[in-house]
């Protein structure tokens, strides 16, 4: 500090530096406090470059063709990343139960879709279409359509204007009424949330099991023509077969290849296990080609052990202009290219297929399903290739949908590929050094319940694309590099137990529910993925794992629900009351708290506890980690955690879990909060 | 009127030199700043923003802004009186309005410098390092904005002059150095925790809720806080407000500063005849 002599110079020009700097600091306070920070709006972005939630915009309905969602961008006050709705709807069912506000504040602008000038309609089936790109009018002084004739695949459609007339030319051409925001933000949409999945998933149980019943019964036929006796060969026998009759196949040996036309039932006397015994009847193709190929509804080949299947994996053709640089026909290609390839049975248009007892040596697929060749399976055994690179799937569904249960999946590329296959069940099977075990690709609604995984090189159950309700419940994986990897939105994944893995399952999918999972002794338990959290993830058990948990880039996550968090072996250390104090599976104490007894003495000193007090507040403002506010004190399910720790552990059965009692809304559910994620 | 603006001036310029040439407080500003760094760095607030720096700053704010106050008046007014520079400055023409104005107003420069640096240097390191972990998407800086900080910093001027100014009122009564520090503990807990105190007290005692935005503003620490989370926290949420009755805690700010200033002019002008009356009312008990 200098001495100040009023006379000089220099004292007079320090004079006036502090008056010019107090007047500065003056105006740049006052002016602090009179601009307003909430008042500066954002500009609309690109659609594509915001994140997206709700309603997934990939459905197969909405892919093909004209038909389009009306899409909402929203920028929320504390989260940095702007949201992109598929849907007005999705966008109002957000903001009905405050976990969004809490998480990302509220919205400062929200921007709407027009659909002036664009030409809109309905296509065929319906659906609400549209032409060009609109403009984004914010949602305060957009007009709106209700109850027009248009729907949207998960219903109503609420279709915005910027322009009243433009409103009202709509609405007199399909019906409805012009409101403003004010009645669209204060109506109720029904929009489907991972609950309602999670409450489907026993509903979907019951539906496989009648339709491997009903396929069961429609095996049963009588028989006409016995191979060896009647015919000398069995596509001699087929073709020899009124239809509705069983063509049955004694023991031994058959070199062949065989085309079923009819719909008939190929009874072989057994599979003969997995090694294949002298009872068992084998059927030898010639090396190249399909071994069995159907082109006929409610075909059931039953019995049998087929080997000597081509290996050609896909079409080569199409693999080739897959590589097209466009990237536009990849789907179409990947169709084309994986639904052509050699197979030990391949269904092509053929619904109705029953495969029941067979072995399958598969030098490329084992089951090729194609063109709504829907298709129940019971017993299959697969023994694919060794390198996964050399053969292909176990099953290949391709816009077939299967129903499949008490299988076996071994070595080859995966040991289930669906893609576009909604609906399918895959259950009580087992799988084993496949690349994926169960790989879902465009395929939704889909049940995988109570297999076991074991050694996958990429992952147990994965699902790609976006696709949306899909229940991935009871599963036991180990040894695998990943437990459970599923995107899409609405998915839920439940009642899993994964073990020893180097990551037990990452919370790819959006809006979705993952609970009563348990995660043990996996390199990585969990792993937050998407940039902004919008899946509820509780009631999980995470024991003994190198590291809980782990959060890419975006946002906070808050891992619980309510006041009811997830259980974290060591989160309750220390001299605290059980459960009071927040756990963070991301920061460097608290994952070693289960490790470290150290990291308890870190954890009390009065820095730390600080900073846990801080975090949380603001969250959609904070990045890269995961917080359980609420961790619980005694595992959900210690009998699981006990069946994989205990003494049994060498054990190699899956651990079975009760969750079709406890998922079933008309059974004694448990005490789980419902609402959307 | 010139003679007493004159007066202010001198005793301002005189104590501005003193505090110059006191390097603990320097020290002290080192000392802040490497706590509200090392929050910031450790918290993670800063990464993203300035409200969730606020947010991680604001404890430790509230608890550090009054103690270095406290500890730049506490002995602003005791020192000169017990050093007898005080009885000798009142032999000049100046008066003791002007005396205490003027070591209270260099204190606050100095609070303003010792405080608002560290401070400023936090917000600019959030300014330069905030920023979203991905730019895959789109990102926008909601209502975060640097405006914010700047008000967060203004609030905080205020906060510690009133404890400085109370520190000093209070070290006038104190008849020693160390009586001064305790004193000056003494304004510090009773300002930091016994508001807060008061108001738990009554609403435990079945004081009206409804009540808590005015009764929360009469402490320098509630007022504070109250605008804190009225004028920078609470932007990043629903714009409800209601946290703080914005007038009555700015006016309780002031009020706090005035009243420890005027406290400080009554004991400096009237102290020597209140000593003169006390030893007198003991004269005559011990008689």
């Amino acid at each position: 500090m200098a001495v100040f002599d009023p006379d000089t110079a220099r004292s007079r020009r320090v004079r006036i530096a502090a008056v010019g700097f107090v007047a500065l600091a003056a105006v740049a306070t006052a002016g602090a406090f009179a601009a307003d920070p909430s008042e500066s709006v954002p500009e609309p972005v690109r659609f594509d470059d915001a994140v997206e939630l709700g309603l997934s915009s990939e459905t197969d309905a909405l892919m093909a063709g004209d038909a389009t969602l009306p899409r909402v961008q929203v920028f929320y006050s504390q989260l940095q990343y702007v949201v992109g709705y598929n849907g007005v709807g999705a966008f109002v069912d957000s903001r009905s139960d405050g976990r969004t506000e809490r998480q990302f504040g509220y919205p400062l602008v929200a921007y709407v879709e027009t659909f002036d000038h664009r030409d809109p309609g309905r296509t065929d089936s319906g659906l609400f279409s549209a032409t060009g790109a609109g403009g984004w009018t914010p949602v305060g002084e957009a007009r709106y359509v209700v109850g027009s004739d248009a729907r949207t695949p998960a219903g109503e459609v609420v279709v915005p204007f910027r322009d009243r007339e433009a409103a009202a030319a709509f609405a007199a051409d399909h019906g409805g009424s012009v409101v403003g925001w004010e009645a669209v933000r204060t109506r109720s949409f029904d929009v489907d949330s991972a609950a309602t999945v999670r409450s489907l998933a026993p509903e979907r149980w019951r539906t496989a099991t009648g339709r491997l019943a009903a396929a069961e019964e429609r095996a049963d036929r009588p028989v006409s023509v016995v191979v060896g006796e009647d015919a000398p060969t069995i596509d001699a026998a087929v073709a020899a077969a009124p239809p509705n009759t069983t063509v049955r196949v004694p023991p031994g040996t058959y070199k062949e290849n065989v085309t079923v036309n009819r719909s008939v039932t190929i009874a072989g006397a057994g599979a003969g296990g997995e090694r294949g015994d002298a009872g068992a009847t084998r059927v030898v193709g010639n090396g190249t080609g399909s071994v069995i190929t159907v082109r006929a509804p409610d075909v059931a080949l039953t019995g049998m052990r087929i080997a000597g299947t081509g290996n050609e994996t896909r079409d080569p053709e199409a693999a080739r202009e897959s590589r097209d640089p466009e990237g536009e026909a990849w789907d179409t290609n990947i169709q084309l290219g994986y639904g052509h390839g050699d197979a030990g049975i391949k269904a092509v248009g053929a619904p109705g297929l029953v495969v029941d007892d067979v072995a399958i040596d598969a030098g490329a697929s084992g089951l090729l399903l194609r063109e709504g060749s829907h298709a129940t399976v019971r017993e299959l055994f697969v023994d694919g290739t060794d390198e996964w690179q050399e053969g292909f799937m176990g099953i290949t569904g391709m816009e077939s949908r299967v129903t499949v249960t008490d299988s076996r999946f071994e070595g080859g590329r995966d040991g289930i590929y669906l893609h576009r296959a909604d609906g399918s069940v895959v259950r009580n099977s087992t799988f084993a050094d496949n690349r994926y075990g169960t790989h879902l690709m465009y395929t939704g609604d889909a049940l995988v319940a109570d297999n076991a995984f074991r050694n996958e090189l990429f992952a147990g159950v994965t699902v790609m694309t976006r696709p949306a309700g899909n229940a991935i419940v009871g599963n036991d994986v180990r040894g695998s590099s990943a437990g459970i990897q599923a995107s899409g939105t609405r998915t839920y994944v439940g009642h899993n137990t994964l073990v020893g893995n180097e990551l037990g399952f990452s919370t790819s999918a959006r809006g979705s529910l993952y609970e009563h999972n348990v995660v043990v002794d996996n390199e990585l338990g969990a792993r937050a993925t998407t940039v902004v959290p919008s899946s509820r993830v509780v009631a999980n058990d995470f024991v003994g794992n190198d590291d809980h948990a782990a959060a890419g880039a975006g946002a906070l996550r808050v891992w619980a629900d309510g006041d009811r968090g997830n259980y974290w072996e060591g989160a309750n250390v220390g001299p605290h009351d059980p459960g009071s104090r927040a756990y963070r599976p991301t920061s460097p104490v608290d994952a070693a708290l289960h490790r470290e007894a150290g990291a308890v003495t870190v954890r009390e000193s009065p820095a730390a506890r600080l900073l846990d007090r801080l975090r949380g507040t603001v969250p959609g403002a904070r990045s890269g980690s995961i917080v359980d506010p609420a961790p619980a004190t005694e595992p959900y399910h210690p009998d699981r955690v006990d069946a994989v720790t205990g003494a049994d552990a060498g054990a190699d059965g899956p651990v079975r879990t009760d969750w079709r009692v406890a998922s079933d809304p008309d059974g004694n559910a448990t005490a789980t909060a419902e609402g959307s994620a | 009127m010139r003679s007493s603006l004159g007066g202010v001036w001198v005793v301002f310029r005189r104590e501005l030199t003193t505090v110059g040439r006191t390097p603990g407080y320097a020290v002290l500003a080192v000392g802040l700043l490497v706590v509200l760094g090392g929050l910031v760095a450790v918290g993670g607030g800063g990464a993203t923003g300035f409200v969730p720096a606020v947010v991680d700053l604001l404890l430790p704010t509230e608890v550090l802004v009054p103690l270095l106050a406290v500890v730049l008046g506490y002995r602003a007014l005791y020192a000169d009186a017990a050093s007898g520079e005080l009885a000798v400055i009142r032999t000049y023409p100046v008066s003791a309005v002007a005396y205490v104005l003027g070591v209270l107003l260099a204190r606050t420069v100095a609070l303003f410098a010792l405080v608002g640096g560290p401070f400023a240097l936090v917000g600019a390191y959030v300014w330069l390092t905030a920023a979203p972990d991905t730019g895959i998407f789109a990102t926008h800086a909601g209502v975060d904005s640097p405006v914010l900080f700047v008000r967060f910093v203004a609030l905080v001027v205020p906060f510690g002059a009133a404890y400085l100014s109370l520190s000093a009122a209070v070290s006038t009564i104190a008849t020693s150095r160390r009586s001064a520090v305790a004193l000056g503990v003494l304004a510090l807990l009773a300002g930091i925790l016994g508001g807060d105190l008061a108001v738990l007290r009554s609403l435990s005692a079945g004081a009206s809720p409804s009540g808590i935005a005015e009764s929360i503003a009469f402490t320098p620490n509630g007022a504070f806080r109250g605008l804190v989370f009225e004028h920078v926290i609470g932007v990043a949420f629903a714009p409800e407000g209601g946290f703080v009755d914005t007038g009555r805690a700015v006016a309780s700010l002031v009020g706090w500063c005035l009243l420890g200033a005027a406290a400080a002019v009554a004991a400096v002008a009237f102290g020597s005849r209140v000593d003169v009356a006390v030893e007198r009312l003991r004269g005559r008990l011990g008689r």
